[in-house]
């Protein structure tokens, strides 16, 4: 067996989501103290390389955890993980901390741009067709430039031929971002191919 | 609406938008055009699922970080959470739009800004009407009727249009419902509508249009119109 990625090797699934369930029920505050202690280093990471700014980073991890707190029954796990909720309630905080900064009345808002609910479902758009044509020569040097993660996962569905379980058991990933991960780098060669051919 | 959506932004742009560092209104026309496009929905929640697994995984700030958090959290956990009522999801609405007794339907991410303006500005067979959204550009819904060629134009910068309703034709190809024309500076072309139907679109304009052509020259001063 491979050596596993060691950047999500140490990523126990179904955590965080657990903790943000109790904290939407029974507004569990142990639960959401474990979350925040996690969180909220890791957006404040995140916000200072946004805002390249102390003040306006804490400011944005305050506001976002308290969201996370009082929105928690919003969250939905069937729309995926705990983190990418998180991570959009920390993009909006910020985007809106930047327009008030411009004093824009009126203007375009987070929730304008970034829908919260749900589209209707889609049909998971077979990726077979692409299993002929994705190592010819004229991909090879596209295939090269995807991003790594999904290069990773590419390399290993379609060079080793594993299904999509055992990539994402091998790299202790979850089902769901094997298969986005595939989506996303197919769409990445499609894209590339159009480019080439115009 | 049966028609498949052709144009789409492209993941670099899809990825900005997502991450939130794209200018915003042009992430309002990629908002618009994700709210038609199932494939750009989809995407998108693959492009945010790993901007969830990136912050999951950043290195948290040092442990040398004096941020008093034990604060922060105390503070936090002092408020209470929301009552159910005002925590539950929201439905996409979009608006209609009333224009020439035709009704047009607008997505969601335009709802909000769409419903505070009605003014619109005719000139022969087209209309604008500006969106209170503006920063360094110009957005607005754009309507032309019917068998009419807006006269060829050079972009001073980028144009960003995204069909709503009818089609758009122009040297490049023909573009329906959901489908985004990206134009840059220095790009030229003839946009027109079918010959039966007319198009209602989003423009999203950093500069005026220049017109090229005779007499349509004399258009340039009226520049406001367009823009
Ligand atoms: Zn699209
Ligand atoms: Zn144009």
């Amino acid at each position: 067996m491979l050596p596993k990625d060691e950047t999500t090797a140490n990523v126990r699934t179904g955590q965080w989501e657990d903790a943000l369930g109790y904290v939407a029920v029974h507004q569990d505050k142990a639960a959401y103290s474990e979350l925040f202690r996690y969180f909220a280093p890791r957006l404040k990471a995140f916000g200072m390389k946004m805002f390249g700014n102390e003040q306006q980073a804490l400011e944005m991890v305050q506001d976002t955890m308290l969201n996370v707190w009082r929105k928690a029954r919003l969250f939905d796990p069937s729309r995926g993980c705990a983190s990418t909720w998180i991570f959009t309630i920390a993009r909006n905080v910020r985007f809106d901390m930047l327009r008030k900064k411009q004093s824009r009345k009126d203007d375009i808002s987070a929730d304008d741009l970034w829908y919260d609910g749900n589209y209707p479902e889609l049909e998971d758009s077979g990726s077979h067709q692409w299993d002929t044509v994705l190592m010819t020569e004229k991909l090879a040097p596209h295939f090269e430039r995807l991003p790594e993660a999904q290069r990773l996962v590419m390399v290993k569905v379609y060079l080793e031929e594993k299904s999509h379980q055992e990539v994402s058991d091998e790299l202790a990933i979850p089902l769901g971002t094997v298969k986005s991960r595939i989506r996303l780098a197919l769409d990445r060669l499609r894209e590339a191919l159009d480019d080439t051919r115009s | 609406m049966t028609h498949a959506v052709k144009h789409h932004p492209g993941i670099p742009l899809l990825e900005q938008y997502i991450e939130g560092t794209l200018e915003a209104d042009i992430a309002l026309a990629v908002a618009a055009h994700i709210d038609l496009c199932p494939h750009c929905q989809q995407l998108c929640q693959d492009l945010t699922a790993e901007q969830g697994l990136q912050l999951e995984l950043t290195a948290p700030t040092s442990s040398m970080d004096s941020t008093d958090f034990d604060g922060m959290l105390a503070d936090i956990l002092a408020e209470a959470p929301l009552e159910p009522s005002a925590t539950t999801t929201k439905q996409a609405t979009h608006v209609q739009v009333q224009l020439k007794d035709k009704t047009f339907t607008v997505p969601r991410a335009l709802a909000r800004l769409v419903k505070q303006q009605t003014k619109w500005t005719q000139l022969g067979s087209i209309a604008t009407n500006k969106l209170p959204a503006g920063d360094k550009r110009h957005v607005s819904l754009l309507y032309i009727d019917k068998d009419t060629a807006i006269p060829q134009h050079t972009h001073k910068g980028l144009e960003i249009t995204l069909v709503l309703s009818g089609q758009i034709v122009d040297e490049q190809g023909s573009y329906g419902v959901g489908d985004l024309l990206i134009n840059t500076p220095d790009d030229t072309h003839t946009p027109r509508t079918l010959p039966d139907e007319d198009c209602l679109c989003l423009s999203v304009l950093s500069a005026p249009l220049q017109f090229n052509k005779g007499i349509t020259r004399l258009l340039n001063p009226l520049q406001h119109l367009f823009y």
